[in-house]
Parts: C-alpha cells; structure tokens; sequence
C-alpha cells in the first residue's frame, strides 16, 4: 500500500469519492467502508489502535449529520408510513434518507484515511510533479510553504514572549488574543517566504520542468490493478446489494 | 501564471500554510455548530474557508492567485494530516474557481471592497453547488436549501470579503508588503 504510487492513490480514492456521491443505495455503502477499512488495515500496516483514534472525530461527524438530517429533513411524501428509530416513531423516508447521508459521509473518512495513512507527503508532491506534470516551481514552492509549519509553532512562542517582555496585556479575551497574533504570526511567515524564494532562486532554482530528480516515482502495472480493483468494488458491492433486496 | 515569481509563489504557500491550519482547527467548530442549530450552522462560518482566496488575491493581484493559493492550502490541509482526506482538494478548487470568476471579471484590475466580497459571494455559490451533490442537499427541506444558501453566500461576503480585506491591510501596515501590489498601494495612499 504505502509503495503504491502517490497520484493514483490520490487520483483512485478522489474519484471512488464523486462515483459515491450519487449513490444513495446504504447497503452498498456499508460493503463498500468494510471493503476500504479491510485494505486499510491489511494492505497498509495501520495499526487498529491508531486507526480508530482517527477514526472517532469523522464517526461524531456522521453522527452529528444524521441528527441533523432527522431534525430538518423535507416533507416526506408518505408521513403514515413510519419506522421506529431508537426511540422515536419517525416517518420512514425521513430515516432511510438520513441514514444514507450519514453513511456517505463516513464512506468518505474511511476513503480519506486509506489515502492519509498510508501515503509520504512528501512523495504525494514529488509525484504530482513526476506524474501529473505539475510544475516544478509551483511544487517545490508548496514544499518550502509546508516546511514552515513547525516554525510557525516557534514563531507563536518567540511573539508572545516578546508581548510579555514588553509588558503587552496578556490576559485579553479570546477573539482579542487571535487578533494580536495573527497579524505578527502571518508578517513574519512573509518574510520568510520571501527570503526562502531568493535562496532557491540564488542556488540556481529555475522551476524549469526538465530538472533532475533525487528521488524518481513511476507507475507501473501494480497501481493500475488498485486503482481498478477499488473502483470496480464498488460496482461489486451495488451488484451485492441489489441482490439482497 | 507564466508572470508568477518565485517570492509571489512562496508567499502563497506560506499563507496558504497559516490558514490551512486555520482551517483544520475550524472543523470541531464545524461539527459543534451543526450539533447545535443543524446544517445551517456550516453555512454560518463558511467564508472562514474562502479567506487565503481573498486574501493572497489582494496582496499579490496576479490573474490566478484566488485560484491556486485555495488549492495550495487544500493541499497543505492534506499534507497536515486531514481527515478528510484529497477530495478536499478538489473543494478547494472549486471554492477557488469562483473566488477567482469574482477579479477575473475586473479583468485584475479592481481590489476594491465589492470585487472582494463579491468573490466571497462566488466562493460560496460554486461550494453550494459542490455541497449540494456531495452533502446530498436533496434530502432536505428545499425552503431550507435556500436559506443555507442565503446565509453562505451572506457569509463568504462578510468574513472572507470584509475580514479578508482587514487582515490584508493589517498586512500592510506592517511594511511586510513593500515588494507586493497591496503595499505599494499602502505606501502612495499613505504619501499622496
């Protein structure tokens, strides 16, 4: 799983993700999470215990859809025929609607977890170059961006210690303290961005596209057989369910 | 995208790193207003997500720039670690589309406070639009549908139009801005 080639891995579950979302059939939707939790798992040496944990905030995500489904869904065409639901006698289209979306969304966290999981960010990016023909210099530009992320997190305590020093009010409300590091925090991201942009263009960065690469990524007969085999379960699991009913 | 600089790209994927974070720590946010009043709470907030849009246009004001920062920062969202996962990148390019529609309509010529909420606006309409097929929109009440899509499109306007244009100018201020379109901009209003 994790030597499968980033952009089709990408590609695969992006567009499993738009075929399901005009499927409205909740059978097939849950064959189909069993069926992309299964290759998680087996394929991709996740560890359940980890799993799970990224699992829980998209779980309280479906719940909280499916609650608000019931609570402002349409008119229903046939009010009478209803169907218990936990505790409540609720209109029977109202639930199976409900149950489908909530189901979808959760589809798609299991999807985005196959691609997260298993995939090297930095592959992801060198392989958008390789394969997808983005170009360099938008590339390795986006890779000098995503370098900053832990500085900022130094950036934030060099800031406040600065307002402490200078005897700044630190015990402002919320929405103030956002205000008084946001401005400091994205002047300095600046900054840097722009010295980092002359350093790479002072060592001879042209973002030209017929560069070398240190590490190469190519595509061969393995990724096609994922990319097919994922995106033909998902006929499979219709077919399945079509079958039960 | 061929009168790009390096420094116009890097400067894009910083922004789009800062609020790509801004971002991530808005979806609890996200599920706690929709626990609360339902899916109309997203719509709220919404113009939250179309920020770097606005933002990174203004400061850069190049044809392209509303576009791709968004992308950029669906990108970086995923290079963090979201859940949700590279279809979020594509949200993202839709989102940037119509932020985008709004200054390619000025031919990049006008920054001004209308062309900014206005690609607010476009970012909301073209995300209803995606929301409305992936959220599947269908299964609820249309009367609600198009109060949703009131709200948002009220939402991109005021936050990320109005703040986006605060944040920018705050920017500015700061003098971080001299080599970019909006300082020079600050600078002559400043002198004449």
């Amino acid at each position: 799983m994790h030597n499968i080639n980033p952009s089709i891995k990408a590609g695969t579950v992006t567009i499993a993700a738009i075929v399901i979302a005009f499927l409205f059939d909740p059978l097939a939707l849950l064959l189909y999470i069993g069926w992309t939790i299964a290759i998680t798992l087996l394929f991709g040496r996740v560890p359940i215990r980890k799993y799970l944990l990224y699992l829980l905030p998209f779980t309280m995500f479906a719940i909280g859809m499916l609650v608000s489904t019931l609570l402002f869904a349409k008119t229903p065409e046939n009010p009478s025929v209803t169907q218990q639901f936990l505790f409540w006698e609720l209109p029977k289209e109202t639930v199976q609607d409900a149950l489908a979306l909530a189901i979808r969304v959760f589809s798609y966290s299991t999807l985005s977890l196959l691609f997260v999981l298993t995939t090297d960010k930095v592959a992801f990016i060198l392989s958008l170059i390789q394969q997808c023909r983005v170009s360099p210099k938008l590339a390795y530009g986006i890779l000098a961006g995503y370098r900053f992320l832990p500085l900022l997190k130094d950036e934030l305590t060099t800031i406040r210690s600065a307002h402490l020093i200078r005897g700044a009010k630190t015990n402002t409300s919320r929405f103030s303290r956002y205000k008084q590091y946001t401005i400091p925090l994205l002047a300095s991201a600046i900054r840097k961005a722009e010295r980092t942009a002359i350093a790479m263009e002072s060592k001879g960065f042209t973002g030209e596209r017929d560069r070398t690469f240190y590490r190469t990524y190519h595509t061969n007969w393995i990724d096609w057989i994922f990319a097919i085999v994922m995106l033909g379960a998902i006929i499979l699991c219709i077919i399945v369910s079509k079958s039960f009913q | 995208m061929k009168s790009w600089r390096m420094k116009d790209i890097v400067v894009m994927a910083a922004l789009a790193v800062v609020f790509g974070i801004v971002y991530l720590l808005f979806l609890p946010v996200n599920v706690v207003m929709m626990g609360l009043i339902g899916p109309i709470g997203t719509d709220i907030i919404f113009g939250v997500w179309f920020l770097v849009s606005i933002v990174a246009a203004y400061i850069i004001q190049k044809p392209g720039v509303a576009l791709v920062s968004e992308t950029i920062a669906g990108v970086v969202e995923v290079l963090i670690g979201s859940s949700v996962g590279p279809i979020i990148i594509l949200s993202a390019i839709v989102q940037g589309l119509g932020a985008e529609a709004a200054f390619a309509i000025t031919r990049y010529r006008s920054y001004h406070v209308l062309v900014l909420m206005g690609a607010g606006v476009g970012a909301a309409i073209t995300s209803f639009i995606w929301g409305y097929f992936r959220g599947g929109f269908v299964a609820l009440d249309p009367s609600y549908v198009v109060l949703m899509l009131i709200v948002r499109i009220i939402s991109g306007a005021v936050i990320s139009g109005l703040i986006g244009k605060a944040i920018s100018e705050a920017l500015a201020k700061t003098g971080t801005l001299t080599s970019f379109p909006l300082g020079k901009m600050y600078r002559q209003r400043k002198a004449g």
